[in-house]
Parts: structure tokens; C-alpha cells; sequence
């Protein structure tokens, strides 16, 4: 299980995220929504430990990590057992998306990367473009080929950052789809994302963030019958903006 | 007399003093180069002492006219700590310098600016920082520099022109006494060009081939 408890952090003295606690499980769809500038990609980068919080503790599986970190020690989080698609991709701009997807899975010197690779190009229809350079593709493909990058290092817990934003309504169900499947191989996924649909259907646990804090927690019921006045507002705006 | 002319009845002259060019080029470019890669990676990961001295430095160099460097060192310096040194060599040695600043600066810069997002994306990959190093930094890194890389190489070959403004018997200097005693001036300095294209011929080719075979168009479409 992929653990935090109490995490605050934030820059200069502002707190982002504040005591923030929740539980990633094994085989379990975590959604994460909220208001923009609310925190959610903070907390992503808190939990894939790319930033360290000032308190609270991120317990990985064995592994807990407690902050303050204390700066003598030595800090080696547990990539790719935990990985994460940034919002931004990242792709390596001088491969090609073939090669974005095969370096990291040859250097940790795996053997079925070709097999698991054409697996997941028939999965997310990536077989047209799969020899391009990034930028010779589009944002939709970018976001299935990162996905796929971080698929094929086999993670325990893979975070995703609003990787669908740029995707049309086919490929949002097939990498959805795909997901859900994930669950069956007990990946723990977490996923902000403004796909409330996903989330009602697919979601074993939804959290709502607001203002750096989890204002309300539960399971997908919690999307039709909000406890919270800050919730149902959320839902209001977004069904009216939709 | 025409330009052939003076190319066959001078060939021998000219030949050894492009000679000279190429050994002085060939020295100016190595220890630039090298020197210029290690001064700019201890640059960018030591910022406030090494990184500041090289962007003073490579400041300095670029204000200052190389010539004047040059002679700084030949007859100042030398009068100052009572030696005599073989031009050649001042030659060599303040062209190296100009040129190790000014590739130390391009790779401390090119090494600052590296996008961190390529680096965040090998570790939450799993890859260690010498992976990351060698499959990520260091080709990104060289796509970016070559194209700067050779133009300074190009400007130093140019500047090797200032070695004969200290006697040096590079081939500048080997047209000019051509000059003073033909008084062809036209027909020499064409014929100066010539050799210059033959030098920078084989440059610009390898350049074309690591540009094709290393560099391509990685901004956004």
C-alpha cells in the first residue's frame, strides 16, 4: 500500500497541500478531482516523491518516508515500484516514441520488453506513429505513448496526472478501459482528472481537493450525493460548464 | 601572373605555410575543445566560483580583440618576465585560451539550460544518474553544441590569421611576403581563399555528416 499521513508542504512558508493523508491500494482505482491551483499536481509530485513535504510520512509498500528529510540521509525513492505520467509527458526528444518506450524497460535489462511493447501498441492503437519523434506526433498520441513508457517498467503504483486531457472520447475509453483492466494485475492507480464519468464508474475511491486540503472522501457515491457544500458547488459548475 | 600561376610557382611556400595553420589549428581546436568541456561541466556544477570565472573570462575574450591579446602576450608579458618564447607558441596558447572560454561558456550554458523535465522523467523511470547521463543529457546536450561548436572552430581557424601580425610563418603571413615581392595582391589573396576553402572543406563536410547523422528539428510542430 502507498500510504501518506498528515503531509503538508509548500514554498516559502505558503503551504500548497496541507495535512493531507490517504491510501493508494494494490488493485485499486484512486481519482483524485478539484478546482484548478488547488494542489492536485503538488500532491501527485508529493506522493511520487519527486518533492518532499515539511511534514507527515509517505509509507511505499516497507518503505516510509519521513518528513523533514533529514538532510545527511541519503534519499532513494523506489522508481519505478512508483512512477508517474506528467501532465507535461516528458518524452526524450531525440528518440523516437519506440525508443521513449524501450530505453528505460532494456536498461533495467528486462527480457520481454519487445512482447509487452507489442502489446501495448495493439492496446492503445499506437502501431501508425509509434516510429515518430514526439514532436512529429500529436498531444493525444504523446499521452498514450508516455502512459505506455510507464506501463512498461511494470510499477506498483502508477500516478497520473490529467493524462487524457488531450485524448477524443474513443481513445479516452480505450486507455480507460485499459486502466480498469490494470486493476486486475493489482497496480495501484491514482489519476486526477476531470472525468467525472471515469470516476463514477470506474473509481473505487474518489478524492476531492480543495484549497490544499481533502474537503471530502469516499467512493464514487460520493459524486451524486456530496456531503460537502464545496463539493456539490464543484459538481454544480462542472455539470453546468458540461 | 595569374592566380594558378602564382599557385604553381609558390606551392612549395604556400604548403608550408598552411602547414603551420594546420598544426596550429589542430592544437588550438584540441585543447580548446577538451579543455573548453571540462572548464564549462566544472562551470555549470560549481556556479559561483567556476561558473562566474568562466563567464568573466569569456566575456573578457569577446570584448577584447583577439589580436590584442595576442600581443599583450607577445611583447608586454614576455618583456615583463624577461623570456623569449617561439610566436608559435603564443600563438597556440592565446588562441587556445580564446578558444577554451568560448566553448567552456557555450557548454556551461547549454549544461544549465538543459531541461530538468528530461531528467525527472529518466528517474521516476528507474534510471540511474549515469544512465541518465549517457542515454538522455549528454545526446541531447551534443545535438545542441554542435552547431555552435563548429562555428567557434571556424572563427578560430579565421583568427589563426593574427599568428603572422606576430611572425609567426603561418600561411597569412607566407602571402604576404609572396606579396611584397610579386606585388600581386588580388591574384595571392585568391589564391590564400583557395587554400582556405580546402581547409574548411573537409570541416564543413564532417559537420554536414554529424549534423545529418546527429541533429534534427526536436521543437514542437
Amino acid at each position: 500500500m502507498l500510504t501518506a499521513k498528515n503531509i503538508t508542504f509548500g514554498y516559502t512558508g505558503t503551504p500548497i497541500i496541507k495535512d493531507i493523508s490517504l491510501a493508494i491500494k494494490p488493485g485499486e482505482i484512486t481519482v483524485l478531482i478539484g478546482p484548478s491551483g488547488c494542489g492536485k499536481t503538488t500532491l501527485l509530485r508529493c506522493l511520487a516523491l519527486l518533492d518532499r513535504p515539511q511534514q507527515g510520512s509517505i509509507d511505499i509498500e516497507d518503505r516510509t518516508f519521513a518528513y523533514p528529510w533529514p538532510p545527511e540521509k541519503e534519499f532513494v525513492p523506489p522508481w519505478p515500484v512508483v512512477t508517474t505520467v506528467f501532465q507535461s509527458l516528458f518524452l526524450w526528444p531525440h528518440l523516437t516514441l519506440r525508443k521513449n518506450v524501450l530505453l528505460p524497460v532494456r536498461l533495467r535489462g528486462t527480457s520481454d520488453g519487445m512482447e509487452k511493447l507489442n502489446e501495448l501498441i495493439e492496446a492503445f492503437d499506437m502501431k501508425d506513429f509509434i516510429n515518430r519523434y514526439p514532436n512529429e506526433a500529436s498531444l493525444g498520441q504523446r499521452q498514450r505513448v508516455a502512459l505506455a513508457r510507464a506501463l512498461m517498467l511494470r510499477p506498483r503504483y502508477l500516478l497520473l496526472d490529467e493524462i487524457t486531457s488531450a485524448l477524443d472520447v474513443e481513445q479516452i475509453s480505450k486507455i480507460l478501459d485499459f486502466l480498469k483492466r490494470l486493476r486486475g494485475k493489482d497496480i495501484g492507480i491514482f489519476l486526477i482528472t476531470h472525468l467525472l464519468g471515469f470516476a463514477r464508474h470506474a473509481a473505487d475511491q474518489v478524492l476531492f481537493m480543495a484549497d490544499g486540503e481533502i474537503a471530502e472522501s469516499g467512493g464514487p457515491e460520493i459524486l451524486k450525493t456530496p456531503k460537502t457544500e464545496r463539493l456539490f458547488q464543484f459538481l454544480s459548475v462542472v455539470a453546468a460548464a458540461s | 601572373m595569374t592566380v594558378f600561376d602564382i599557385l604553381v610557382n609558390y606551392h612549395v611556400a604556400f604548403l608550408q605555410g598552411l602547414g603551420v595553420t594546420i598544426k596550429l589549428c589542430l592544437i588550438i581546436w584540441s585543447v580548446g575543445i577538451v579543455g573548453g568541456i571540462i572548464l564549462g561541466v566544472a562551470g555549470a556544477y560549481r556556479r559561483r566560483t567556476w561558473g562566474r570565472f568562466i563567464r568573466g573570462m569569456s566575456f573578457g575574450f569577446s570584448a577584447i580583440p583577439t589580436l590584442v591579446v595576442l600581443f599583450w602576450l607577445h611583447y608586454p608579458a614576455q618583456a615583463a618576465f624577461n623570456v623569449v618564447i617561439d610566436p608559435f607558441y603564443t600563438a597556440a596558447f592565446t588562441l587556445s585560451l580564446v578558444n577554451i572560454f568560448g566553448v567552456g561558456e557555450s557548454v556551461r550554458q547549454a549544461i544549465v539550460d538543459f531541461p530538468r523535465q528530461y531528467i525527472l522523467a529518466g528517474r521516476v523511470c528507474g534510471m540511474t544518474t549515469p544512465q541518465i547521463v549517457r542515454y538522455i543529457q549528454l545526446p541531447i546536450l551534443f545535438r545542441q553544441l554542435l552547431p555552435t561548436m563548429l562555428i567557434i572552430q571556424v572563427s578560430m581557424l579565421h583568427a589563426s590569421l593574427f599568428a603572422s601580425l606576430i611572425s609567426v610563418e603561418e600561411i597569412f603571413r607566407v602571402a604576404q611576403r609572396i606579396n611584397s615581392a610579386i606585388y600581386r595582391p588580388i591574384e595571392i589573396y585568391t589564391a590564400l581563399a583557395l587554400f582556405f576553402l580546402l581547409v574548411c572543406l573537409p570541416i564543413n563536410l564532417s559537420a554536414a555528416y554529424l549534423k545529418k547523422r546527429y541533429t534534427r528539428d526536436m521543437s514542437e510542430r
